[in-house]
């Protein structure tokens, strides 16, 4: 193992961060070199991140017309 | 003032729908959440001194966000699961370890073929709805600003008014909490069942060593 290498331990310290996108450059590479060669971690991986794309898709973005005049008119109140 | 009133207002405007379907998701009301947005704009406006810059308007204004709403329980009288006592991990944690992943995963299966692939393609956004509505305030607060919103780290520690290092700690354990749940509601309804084998972390990607505990597809349905 290089030092630019790490293992499954450290892979999964790292993998909340790493499906996170806030990794430094570095660990980022790191992570990604281990992905490629480790196929539980990679599937783990896969799992986290799709669970997270999923519950993205939960965004709930709606205002009522209602709910956005009320706060125009706050606004305007200022 | 560090932002005009033109740059509050559109700020405001601009973040409007994401801030009422935050408010919807903390106080599962619709006239609950417009009742909150409204006491947070007020909020803003009146502490407008604290936005340092414009950049910093969004973790600010949720961070007001979530501060409203948490006054408003402790008025009510609401259980106070949201303080912030209740997200730290009690000693010997375990649920910060539960992890849907080790329970289903088979590391001898087909790459194609993998029962928690298919336990997500399953999943309704009703089941995600109901475990995300189940995960306690300060739990789910966290959830909805990384998952949802798209917030970093930094982001969610100014709107939690906490440091970075505990939001990764706090949406680790969060995660693991909805998992569990996310589970608990599948084995309930008979969608889920653990691996028959225990997992093994390879570090290689080598073809299937043996079918040993195997599962056809259709035994996790």
């Amino acid at each position: 193992m290089t030092k630019h290498e790490i293992d499954c331990e450290q892979a999964l310290d790292q993998l909340i961060e790493f499906v996170d996108h806030e990794l430094p450059e570095g660990k980022h590479s790191a992570m990604q070199h281990h992905m490629r060669a480790c196929k539980s971690c990679f599937s783990r991986f896969e799992f986290e991140r799709r669970l997270k794309e999923k519950l993205g898709t939960l965004r709930d973005t709606e205002v009522s017309s209602d709910a956005s005049e009320r706060i125009k008119r706050l606004l305007k109140s200022f | 003032m560090s932002v005009s009133r033109e740059t509050f207002e559109s700020q405001v405007l601009g973040l409007l729908g994401r801030l009422q379907g935050v408010a919807r998701r903390l106080t599962r009301n619709d006239t609950d959440a417009e009742d909150l947005v409204a006491e947070t704009v007020a909020r803003a406006w009146r502490a407008l001194d604290t936005l340092e810059h414009e950049a910093a308007f969004r973790g600010w204004i949720f961070r007001i966000l979530n501060n409203t709403f948490l006054d408003e329980c402790r008025r009510r009288g609401a259980r106070p699961r949201f303080e912030p006592l209740d997200c730290e991990a009690p000693e010997g944690d375990e649920e910060q370890q539960f992890s849907i992943f080790e329970q289903m995963h088979q590391p001898f299966l087909l790459w194609f073929s993998t029962p928690e692939q298919e336990f997500l393609d399953k999943l309704l956004r009703e089941d995600l709805e109901r475990a995300l509505a189940t995960l306690p305030e300060c739990y789910r607060i966290v959830v909805i600003l990384s998952d949802l919103e798209e917030f970093s780290y930094a982001e969610i520690a100014a709107a939690l008014g906490v440091p970075v290092g505990t939001v990764r700690s706090r949406l680790a354990r969060a995660r693991s909490a909805l998992q569990k749940i996310l589970w608990q509601q599948a084995k309930d309804i008979g969608l889920a069942a653990e691996a028959p084998a225990e997992n093994e972390c390879s570090e290689t990607a080598s073809a299937p060593r043996a079918t040993a505990g195997r599962r056809k597809k259709g035994e996790v349905t």
